[in-house]
């Protein structure tokens, strides 16, 4: 009985000086099942890192010699490079971007994606690599003497948009009153303003502003410069925090180069890639 | 109709003038009404290009594409004509259970909106199905020559998985189509065709493959080509889903140059060529089999 009593006692001790180191060993399996569950291994495995994009000038374009180019494309590029690794864009229709992330049809998305608050509930987003700003386009005899957002928030005054971009939301904040009118791409968007069905187009600078200056004699600019300033990032599935880490430690270090700013001066600023797709 | 002497009236006169008139508003609204810039040069550019590395001419993304287009359907139509044929059989078996399942399977697809359906296959079945089959790394560890011979087939490793959810998405569409040419032309062979068999000392099984199924197949074929084309057309609407066919690469161009009008008549002008070129084909066809008729 007393041996039984001994060996219990010297059992339960044991047990409880090797708790710490039992929790302790399950807890580097947990931190190393993370970060081999971690999209930035699986890329590394893969050797190929994939990347949901859309087109949207200047950001991504298809040249003539059918190869992507744009600001987003040599982002993803140089990303892809220092990650040592291929790289595979999957343009991917933009209203249904996000859920194509969520489903695993590619590892991250880099295509201008403004950081959203309800973006941000689905998503998690890295650290701005870059701003954007939404401008405004207006036609010409429809929205004749308007100069000011005031001018446009009325409900007789419709706005064309690309259905789910940042656009849409920044027209429904700055303009609540004015009448919404929602195109599956930009093209078809500016169409519609050319043809005076609608009082202008709200879009990501630099585009109404390229825009204006196509068609001189039917649009114009009613205001100077950007309305809003977005800060853009990397989008990636939630519960990865090794990749979100990588990104961010990725951004900060371009930035830092100068070589984030550079890019977007030749692609925002100047006109020397039109050559390249007309 | 045919014999009496083709004599021209006023009444054409009229007609034709009309349908002229309203053909030259069109062209008039689209070309000296309609605020846009033209610009015909991209659409060269973008059907070929020329490879300075190898020194010739390929295809560029709008024949890619077309290609890809015509992969999809062939593919499509594969899935549709054996998921239809099982299907449609079923359909007219006398047993209870396997009518009742292919009835609900047609009707739930033909009374529901393409567009509504492609959503519902492409982020419900196809992307619970697909990605646990580990296709896509069986896919990239393939030698290169496979993979190039895959990507002449169906598509390169890295566009596999929207490729094949596009495919299936559009065969389990097309299916309830199938299923009913093929339930129609096994019931319209006649009865007695089944008696005969039957007399004979067939089985169930073996009068439907020896004797229906041959006389039905020829019934069904025109209709079969026709849904062919129809698929092809209804290849278009996965653009939505991101998968690069014809559609969608125009997409992308317009988007790239902003040369929205021109792309789309651009794709306009291929879709009919390949559809035209294909009727005309099945009208043959039936006319061959008509020859073959009783």
């Amino acid at each position: 009985m007393q041996t039984f009593r001994l060996a219990t006692c010297a059992l339960a001790l044991l047990v409880l000086l090797a708790a710490p180191f039992a929790s302790r060993a399950s807890a580097a399996s947990i931190q190393n099942d993370l970060a081999q569950a971690s999209v930035v291994e699986q890329i590394i495995k893969r050797g190929v890192l994939r990347v949901g994009m859309d087109t949207f000038e200047p950001w991504a374009m298809k040249d003539k010699n059918g190869q992507f180019i744009g600001f987003e494309i040599d982002v993803a590029n140089r990303l892809a490079e220092d990650m040592g690794v291929k790289i595979e864009f999957i343009p991917t229709a933009w209203s249904g971007i996000i859920p194509a992330l969520l489903t695993g049809k590619f590892d991250v998305i880099i295509g201008g994606m403004g950081i959203l608050p309800q973006r941000a509930l689905k998503v998690n987003f890295t650290e701005p690599y870059d701003y954007t700003g939404m401008s405004i386009v207006a036609h010409q005899e429809k929205a004749g003497g308007f100069s000011s957002l005031a001018d446009f928030n009325r409900p007789e005054v419709e706005i064309a948009v690309k259905l789910g971009t940042s656009a849409v939301a920044a027209a429904k904040k700055y303009l609540p009153q004015a009448t919404l009118r929602l195109f599956e791409t930009e093209p078809q968007a500016y169409q519609e303003l050319r043809n005076g069905k609608v009082h202008a187009v709200v879009g990501n600078a630099p585009k109404p502003a390229f825009e204006a200056l196509a068609y001189s004699d039917t649009l114009f600019l009613p205001l100077a410069g950007t309305f809003t300033r977005e800060p853009v990032g990397f989008a990636l599935r939630k519960g990865d925090p090794d990749a979100l880490a990588f990104f961010n430690s990725w951004i900060t270090g371009v930035r830092e180069e100068g070589w984030l700013q550079e890019r977007h001066r030749y692609w925002f600023e100047t006109r020397d890639w039109v050559g390249q797709v007309q | 109709m045919s014999g009496r002497p083709y004599r021209f009236s006023w009444l054409d006169l009229v007609l034709i003038s009309g349908v002229l008139s309203l053909v030259g508003f069109i062209v008039y609204r689209l070309f000296f009404v309609l605020e846009y810039r033209w610009n015909w040069s991209v659409v060269p550019t973008y059907l070929v290009r020329y490879d300075e590395q190898s020194g010739q001419w390929l295809p560029n993304i709008l024949l890619e594409g077309l290609f890809t287009t015509i992969r999809l359907s062939v593919w499509g139509m594969l899935i549709a004509g054996i998921l239809g044929l099982f299907i449609g059989i079923a359909r007219t078996t006398r047993r209870l259970f396997p009518r009742l399942c292919s009835r609900t399977f047609v009707e739930l697809i033909r009374n529901t909106p393409p567009l509504v359906l492609i959503f519902i296959f492409y982020y419900f079945v196809s992307d619970q199905i697909l990605p646990a089959l580990g296709i896509e790394t069986m896919v990239r560890n393939l030698p290169p020559a496979w993979q190039g011979r895959l990507a002449l087939i169906a598509a390169p490793p890295a566009l596999i998985i929207p490729f094949l959810s596009g495919a299936l998405t559009i065969g389990l569409f097309q299916s309830a189509y199938i299923t009913e040419i093929v339930r129609a032309g096994i019931q319209a062979v006649d009865a007695g065709q089944w008696d005969a068999a039957r007399a004979l000392g067939f089985t169930r099984s073996q009068q439907l493959s020896c004797v229906i199924l041959p006389q039905a197949l020829r019934i069904m074929l025109p209709p079969l080509a026709n849904e062919f084309i129809n698929t092809i057309k209804y290849s278009s609407i996965v653009a939505i889903i991101s998968i690069q066919e014809l559609t969608f690469q125009g997409l992308q161009v317009m988007a790239s140059t902003q040369a929205s009008i021109e792309i789309w008549l651009t794709i306009t002008v291929i879709y009919l060529v390949l559809c035209l070129t294909l009727s005309l084909g099945v009208h043959r066809l039936e006319k061959r089999l008509n020859v073959y008729r009783r």
